[in-house]
């Protein structure tokens, strides 16, 4: 498998909305980074539509055909519907196969008649069970997971992606406790070895069927800190402990790419523009019209280098401006509007840079992410690209760095828990072995008796 | 125009401002907080042993309670005394912002391991004021929320029963039948995994069981949703659980009040129940 040792792009300034190295187009045409951003509608089926294969098929085909109408009714050259699988229809495959054929066909239908250009990711759950001994790579969960791949991209679907968790257990308990290590281990080691088996599966379905093979994310684990890190007064995770973790995300979803994956990434990856520095491939990423999801402190600066703009996820129900497909995709889709104008009228850099500055400075997580500092990490994670390991420390010092420089300049400012968490983790991080083998080794013997459901057998450890 | 430039013309204030950095009160040692001096005993061993929870040193904590115990300390005295003065001083500065998650998780380490300590010497599990057993939705693999609201139970001197992820109702129901507890509590992230809530009411019902209050929260979870049915609390925050619980346990209160009082039970304000 190709390793990342050296950055696709020349230099920071060189990354912009709408714009990828490696761009990627669609079997209905659409194109991701060639020129103009791609707003993007997710919605997840109601309560109650999970009882029979007949209400979700219903459900997913109603999704996609109020988006579609909407889009046509306020004039969207283009969109992409996700649709991100319930743990039913994981494991029902059937019913995978039948929902992707359900909206395809909707879609299709809308494009022929109007002319606008559409695509539809599927995004099977992942429903493997991380227990001691539920056989990761070889559980009925593992064979439905892999099978649902299979009928969605048999059955219509342009781009399929997914969300794997492998190292979640270990990292939720670092999240939680503070731990550094738990942090390199479960994202760093552990999920890079799990993300790197199942892309190689996934890679090879998608060319079997010719459709995008779109992307992976650390949602499972970095976002998980940045939920538990909340607004500014929350008292759970540390924010700088979270925008360490989220580059120790970027090393671990750059492993999808290397196994695959073109792009575009998955939306709930705030890591992404990390990983577009390094790889030249088109992502999705999502801010402030997510807000339906979940609140973070990056609103506009993570549109600044995206190529696909989502809402991540939205109840479907009637809001007062329409069905949620409805509202929340105009407001994807006048955002992507907004990106779209500036491109066209030559003035992108300068909106990109009044994403960024708009948020550089609320949060360390936010810093870290700007496009000049995302590109930074990538050049740390590159140089030591061959080892997961290592690389994963890098990107995690290297965030560190980052947060110093803006403190010592007075432009960021921390918290008595900020600090300290950040000063203890650099100190951490600098004393760990050179030896991935030695640190494995040291992680399993601690985690094994820390984290009940940490198998090493999942990982063939 | 260039990124610096750009930069140089903007007043950061006027854009974001660090709420948690402006407010922060001066440093203090964590034993000084008033409410920490009014919860921490004054005799030894349980000073020590009390204060070494409150700084999380697990190593620390079982070398005092095992030095206690060899001394002939009644374990129930280094329970009540040192370990959960100890706790208790750790989740009032959480409650005031000055403890994080990590200390409680921590500080709960070491509390647990000590409490095993004690208990073997003891000879039974020590008396905790009550059973609740936490869950996750069926269908439902996300169990972070459900850890977190174990700690703190734990941390608030309950026994949490921990039935893991993915529960199917008959399970839940099974458990009620063997730990009769004060409060159950179950966590979904999903819209379609939270409908797991209705069947685990229902399932109580048909074999005629009930319990104070059923705390459903996390993820997509919604509070209209849960006020649907039957014996249920839409809870807000992992931390609000260990309150709920009080309620239950020293006011007698049920899930029809805790709906009523949830932001005076938990004492703060609650916008989902304002």
């Amino acid at each position: 498998m190709k390793r990342y040792t050296k950055m696709e792009y020349d230099s920071p300034e060189e990354m912009l909305f709408g714009h990828a190295k490696y761009p990627v187009k669609g079997k209905r045409g659409i194109e991701f980074g060639a020129g103009h951003v791609v707003p993007i509608i997710k919605v997840a089926p109601g309560e109650g539509t999970e009882n029979s294969k007949e209400t979700m098929v219903s459900e997913c085909s109603n999704i996609a055909r109020s988006a579609a109408a909407r889009a046509v009714n306020v004039g969207l050259p283009s969109f992409m519907i996700e649709q991100e699988h319930i743990s039913q229809q994981t494991n029902n495959p059937d019913w995978t196969g039948a929902c992707t054929a359900g909206q395809a066909e909707i879609l299709e239908k809308y494009q022929e008649e109007y002319g606008i250009k559409i695509a539809l990711q599927a995004t099977p759950a992942d429903i493997r069970d991380e227990e001691k001994g539920s056989g990761f790579r070889t559980s009925d969960q593992y064979q439905k997971v892999i099978e649902s791949i299979e009928q969605s991209a048999e059955n219509g679907a342009d781009v399929i992606g997914i969300e794997t968790t492998g190292g979640k257990s270990v990292s939720d308990y670092g999240i939680s406790r503070g731990d550094i290590k738990a942090i390199i281990f479960g994202i760093g080691v552990l999920g890079s070895i799990d993300m790197e088996y199942m892309w190689t599966e996934i890679s090879s379905i998608c060319k079997k069927h010719n459709v995008i093979c779109g992307g992976d994310t650390n949602c499972s684990q970095s976002n998980t800190a940045m939920f538990l890190a909340g607004g500014l007064t929350d008292k759970d995770c540390s924010h700088t402990f979270a925008a360490i973790t989220r580059a120790v995300g970027a090393a671990n979803s750059l492993v999808a790419v290397e196994a695959g994956a073109t792009g575009p990434l998955k939306d709930c990856g705030y890591e992404n523009p990390i990983v577009k520095a390094i790889s030249g491939v088109p992502i999705s990423t999502e801010g402030k019209n997510a807000v339906c999801a979940h609140s973070d402190l990056m609103g506009n600066l993570i549109a600044g280098v995206t190529d696909a703009w989502s809402n991540e996820s939205v109840y479907h129900r009637e809001e007062m401006g329409g069905t949620t497909p409805q509202v929340w995709l105009q407001a994807t889709g006048y955002e992507a509007a907004l990106m779209n104008t500036a491109i066209e009228a030559g003035e992108a850099e300068t909106l990109r840079d009044l994403y960024t500055l708009t948020d550089k400075y609320r949060d360390p997580q936010a810093l870290v992410l700007a496009y000049d500092n995302a590109y930074r990490i990538g050049q740390a994670i590159v140089e030591y690209g061959d080892d997961p390991y290592k690389r994963s420390i890098a990107a995690a010092l290297e965030a560190g760095k980052i947060i110093n420089e803006a403190v010592d300049s007075k432009k960021m400012y921390l918290t008595r828990f900020e600090r300290d968490t950040l000063d203890s983790a650099i100190n951490t991080l600098e004393k760990l072995p050179d030896d991935s083998d030695k640190f494995i080794k040291q992680c399993i013997r601690r985690y094994k008796r820390k984290v009940p459901d940490f198998d090493p057998k999942n990982y063939e450890l | 125009m260039a990124y610096e430039e750009l930069e140089s013309k903007i007043n950061q204030k006027n854009i974001a401002i660090r709420y948690n950095v402006k407010l922060e009160g001066p440093a203090i040692k964590p034993e000084e907080h008033p409410e920490v001096i009014e919860i921490l005993p004054d005799e030894e061993p349980f000073k020590s042993i009390a204060l070494a929870i409150l700084y999380e040193k697990k190593d620390e904590t079982l070398d005092l309670v095992t030095k206690a115990l060899d001394d002939k300390v009644s374990p129930l005295d280094i329970i009540n005394k040192g370990l959960m003065a100890g706790i208790n001083a750790v989740s009032a500065l959480y409650t005031k912002g000055i403890y994080f998650l990590p200390d409680l998780m921590l500080s709960g380490d070491a509390m647990m391991e000590a409490v095993k300590e004690c208990e073997k010497v003891l000879g039974h599990k020590s008396e905790t004021k009550g059973t609740v057993v936490s869950f996750v939705a069926e269908g439902d693999p996300h169990d972070i929320g459900k850890n977190l609201i174990l700690m703190f139970l734990r941390a608030g001197g309950y026994e949490a029963i921990d039935l893991g992820r993915d529960v199917p109702a008959s399970k839940v129901v099974e458990a009620v039948k063997k730990y009769h507890p004060v409060f159950l509590t179950g966590t979904a992230l999903m819209t379609t995994t939270m409908t797991a809530f209705p069947k685990v009411v229902d399932a109580l019902k048909a074999e005629g069981l009930e319990v104070p209050a059923i705390g459903c929260g996390g993820g997509a979870v919604r509070k209209d949703y849960v006020e649907s049915m039957d014996m249920t609390v839409y809870g807000v925050e992992a931390y609000h659980t260990p309150k709920l619980a009080d309620a239950i346990v020293k006011d007698h209160e049920d899930w029809r009040d805790l709906r009523k009082n949830y932001s005076d039970v938990v004492g703060e304000f609650v916008p989902e129940y304002s």
